[in-house]
């Protein structure tokens, strides 16, 4: 409970705190327009407690050690100083007077600090250097204000008051001097800044109004940028500049990190691409693709394209590419080669997914219901999820009986087809009917000429076919998680999804691929409810079939939609970190970039690696992030 | 690769509600994937509710008979279930206690949402509403902060919680402290500070995207009756925007409850500021022990969100559709 109080308290003061800052700032500018010189009192007031802060709060003057009340005196005086000044200087619009009353309070405040700063804080005033720092400072300023065509005299002033509190405090040695170094260096910039001062005059009610406007402007926005610029802005501009140098931030190693990044077997290993060729998945994947030219061969003949979108070449040519794509992906190794097979896999499943469930969905019976239950591992975390998914790829022991949902089923089924009991023979059966339903299918499309239509079944069929003369044993032994030991009995072998490298990648990625569809999903549903009905009833009325329609009216009119899916998954899926690192911890050949960039940055102690990592992160995710950003503007 | 294939099989969303199309081959070879339409739509909802169902099961389930079965076995022993792990989970002193992580992913998750709200909603207007010279640059320049993917800023902030901020003067060689060490350094206010920064950029645009659609005649009226921006801004814009409000809050409550990269970084190390995610990941770290626990661990920790999830659904959304864009 005492951790719940304090909690809450330390965020109610944060907040509180800062709520009240702001709405007094708000106040103050408020009397702008129709109470000038209330305004003037208020804003300095708000800059003596400032600088008074700035003095009591780094213990620079005498009485400031202590409680709150030794720290607040101070700043509370300067407060009630500073509004005395800003009145007197308001009641006037003389500009002799005003140089006089800035000068003489410039004066008063210079003594008068110069006699509080504690001894600890005495300056040893370097001449030279507090001359050059003033001068240099006073014509920088002063000649960009001659570039903005602004005054001179004015720039020159408060270039000179920055300079020569760098010079008399920044270029000396602090407590070796004394009270008269002290003086000076307070009295001249206190002397600069009452004379730029006085150089004011007070603004008629149209600058008031202009004033009035401006400030708002920054009231509104300091906050949010104030934060940005210390959580964002200066991070990653640090992180670029910590990628450069070596593992302690202490050397300079130009672009090593980089080049090692590339370079170490880990991040990229292509020692065994050549068994890529022999790979069962390339062999199937060249065999589909072939099949894929035949048909676009045909298709060409008949319709004049050969590739075109939903004609019966793309299904092919898309199952062939992901083969010849996973069996490339099988064979080199690596970090920067797995969030390539990441991005690729996830992207891809989760929005074709996606969008084949809000297709079945829509105006369905219950389409609510199901969409929740589809997009629901959206509301799980990451971490959570993949302890979902470790329950069902659990391996256990073959003694025992296996408890993770996929073993079982896997085990299962090399049970049933090693077997001979009724349920062994009613799944053939059942297999053998469906084979017999797609001859008859495919058999009675061709008989009315229409080749195209036996495409996909006609996958389906091999697909089926290869199972079912493996299922019975007239190729091989059978199929499922069984192995034959050397006295030919027979025993259950389980899958250790997560451990057998390179396929446990695949076995991540599904986590994320169930918990994406959901987001393609919904997105993709929204876009298909809103393609305007009489654009499909135009397609009906003319004659198009149901597949026309969608292939040719509804999926183009999303096409957009599927812009954004695909490029808001690209930038998420570069980055997957937590189920990595929650399931296998990059181990078994699982490393991924953001993984890789924690492991080096927090945990093996290698900033100048991890900072690398991130960059390239940064550089790889940044087309996208720009195309993202300039739809996203147009959309506005 | 079976699961590419339902897309190019699809008909596609063909309403029939003007009378089905007369007779031809298309028509009644769509007339009979309608008809399966419905029985494939819910196998995939039940394959996508199998895993999370399991888990729940599971969770139910004393540790011996989860060694011993599968969690189908629920079904045959329904009298077996026990709340036991649940009772384990949520007592403050055991060893896989789940309690303190779950006040202190409270205790990140409610300032990570206001804060950056309260900040972002006026950096929205004035970016909507108030003219100012660089307006567009400005607002330019935050948007594409979108795009940083959050990894890139984890080694300096950590840097900063741990030791501040310091600038080393050149010519001058001193070193100035901007930012004092707060001794932030593994406690849960360095993770919402970290994601309140990191919620601004998209928390402006799209607070922006709506304020700034409010209808301009509203502001002139109110501006001719001496309000000022101020109040316009209190008893004007606030009011009126509380759609995209709840849809930016609960994004991001989710988003913090859930998130586990920047807890690690931030607090990894400390136990006593852990929230429950780390937990939870750490549950499963050590192997065998407390493995029975985890399935009601997880249920615990999703509890929230799914219950936000599915009382705020249409605002869920809505903060999702938006956020696609967030780095």
């Amino acid at each position: 409970m005492h951790k719940v109080l304090s909690t809450l308290l330390t965020v109610l003061v944060a907040v509180g705190a800062s709520a009240l800052i702001w709405v007094a700032a708000n106040m103050v500018f408020n009397q702008v327009r129709h109470q000038w010189r209330r305004f003037t009192a208020m804003a300095f007031a708000a800059v003596g407690f400032l600088v008074g802060v700035l003095l009591s709060g780094n213990r620079i003057t005498k009485n400031s050690q202590g409680g709150f009340l030794s720290w607040v005196w101070l700043p509370l005086l300067l407060a009630v100083i500073f509004a005395a000044i800003g009145v007197v200087l308001e009641s006037t619009s003389d500009t002799r007077r005003r140089q006089g009353v800035g000068v003489s309070s410039g004066v008063l405040l210079g003594v008068g600090v110069g006699l509080l700063v504690r001894k600890q804080y005495h300056p040893a005033i370097d001449i030279v250097a507090l001359l050059g720092w003033t001068v240099g400072g006073a014509a920088l300023v002063g000649a960009v204000n001659l570039v903005r065509k602004r005054s001179l005299v004015t720039g020159a002033l408060v270039g000179a008051a920055v300079g020569s509190i760098l010079g008399g405090w920044g270029s000396a040695a602090i407590g070796a001097g004394s009270a008269g170094g002290a003086m000076v260096a307070t009295l001249i910039p206190a002397v600069l800044a009452g004379t730029r001062l006085g150089f004011t005059n007070n603004p008629n009610l149209q600058a008031r109004a202009r004033i009035e406007q401006r400030s708002r402007g920054v009231i509104f926005l300091t906050p949010a940028m104030l934060f940005i610029f210390i959580t964002l802005i200066v991070p990653t501009i640090r992180t670029i500049y910590l990628s450069f140098l070596d593992k302690s931030s202490e050397a300079f190693v130009a672009f090593d990190n980089y080049v090692n990044t590339f370079s170490d077997r880990v991040s990229w290993d292509a020692s065994h691409w050549t068994n890529m060729f022999t790979s069962r998945l390339f062999i199937i994947g060249a065999i589909v693709l072939a099949i894929a030219v035949v048909v676009g061969v045909v298709s060409k003949r008949r319709t004049g394209r050969a590739v075109e979108i939903g004609n019966p070449t793309v299904g092919p040519l898309l199952v062939g590419f992901f083969l010849v794509a996973f069996a490339v992906f099988t064979s080199f190794r690596g970090t920067i080669v797995n969030n390539l097979w990441w991005v690729v896999t996830v992207v891809f499943a989760a929005t074709a997914m996606g969008l084949a469930i809000a297709v079945l969905a829509d105006n369905a019976k219950n389409e609510k219901v199901a969409k929740s239950l589809i997009f629901m591992p959206l509301a799980i975390s990451l971490v959570g999820a993949s302890v979902i998914w470790r329950f069902m790829y659990v391996p256990r022991d073959t003694s025992t009986e296996q408890t993770g949902t996929l073993n079982a089923l896997w085990v299962g089924l090399g049970r049933l087809s090693t077997g001979s009991g009724l349920p062994t023979i009613f799944v053939g059966v059942l297999v053998g009917c469906i084979l017999l339903g797609l001859i008859v299918y495919m058999s009675r499309a061709l008989a009315r000429s229409q080749p195209t239509r036996t495409i996909v079944p006609g996958i389906g069929f091999v697909l089926l076919a290869w199972f079912f003369v493996r299922y019975t044993g007239l190729i091989g032994d059978g199929v499922g998680g069984f192995d034959i030991t050397a006295s030919g009995q027979v025993v259950p072998r389980a899958i250790s999804f997560v451990q057998e490298s390179p396929f446990n990648n695949f076995w991540l990625m599904v986590i994320l691929i169930w918990i994406q569809t959901g987001f393609a999903m919904v997105i993709l549903s929204a876009a298909i409810k809103a393609v305007p009905g009489e654009l499909l009833e135009a397609a009906r009325v003319d004659g198009g079939t149901p597949s026309q329609i969608f292939w040719r009216i509804t999926l183009p009119q999303i096409g957009t939609t599927i812009g954004v899916v695909v490029t808001t998954l690209i930038v998420l899926v570069m980055k997957v970190f937590d189920i990595v690192k929650v399931v296998t911890n990059g181990n078994f050949g699982t490393q991924v970039l953001a993984n890789d960039m924690f492991a080096q940055a927090f945990q093996f102690g290698n900033t100048g690696r991890g900072a690398a990592l991130a960059v390239i992160l940064f550089v790889s995710v940044l087309p996208v992030m720009y195309y993202n950003i300039r739809r996203m503007q147009k959309g506005n | 690769m079976s699961e590419f294939t339902p897309v190019p099989t699809d008909p596609g969303p063909v309403r029939l509600e003007g009378g089905r199309p007369s007779k031809g081959i298309g028509a009644r070879i769509y007339g009979r994937i309608a008809r399966i339409k419905g029985p494939i739509l819910w196998l995939i909802v039940i394959l996508w509710s199998l895993p999370t169902f399991g888990l729940l099961a599971s969770s139910f389930r004393s540790r011996d008979a989860q060694r011993a079965s599968g969690w189908w076995n629920i079904f045959t022993g329904l009298n077996h279930t026990t709340l036991d792990n649940y009772r384990t989970v949520l007592n403050s002193k055991g060893t896989a206690s789940l309690t303190d992580s779950l006040l202190n992913s409270f205790a990140i998750a409610i300032p990570a949402t206001i804060i950056p709200i309260a900040m972002a909603s006026f950096a929205a207007y004035a970016f909507a509403w108030i003219d100012f010279r660089g307006r567009k640059w400005l607002f330019i320049l935050t948007v594409s902060l979108l795009a940083i993917p959050l990894q890139i800023a984890l080694i300096p902030l950590l840097q900063l919680f741990v030791s501040g901020a310091h600038l080393s003067l050149p010519f001058i060689h001193k070193t100035i402290t901007l930012i004092p060490d707060f001794n932030l350094a593994g406690t849960t206010t360095a993770v919402w500070l970290t994601h309140a920064g990191f919620a601004l950029p998209f928390a402006i645009f799209l607070l922006h995207n709506y304020i700034s659609g409010l209808p301009k005649d509203l502001f002139e009226a109110a501006r001719i009756d001496g309000a000022d921006h101020f109040t316009i801004f209190w008893r004007l814009v606030l009011p009126l925007s509380v759609p995209v409000l709840a849809a930016f809050a609960i994004f991001q409550f989710m988003w913090t409850w859930n998130d586990y990269l920047v807890a690690n970084t931030m607090v990894g190390s400390n136990p006593d500021a852990v929230p429950t995610t780390i937990r939870i990941a750490n549950l499963a770290g050590d192997f065998g022990r407390n493995e029975f626990l985890l399935p009601s661990a997880a249920f615990v920790q999703a509890f929230v969100p799914i219950l936000v999830f599915f009382i705020l659904q249409r605002y869920f959304v809505r903060g999702l559709l938006a956020g696609s864009v967030k780095g």
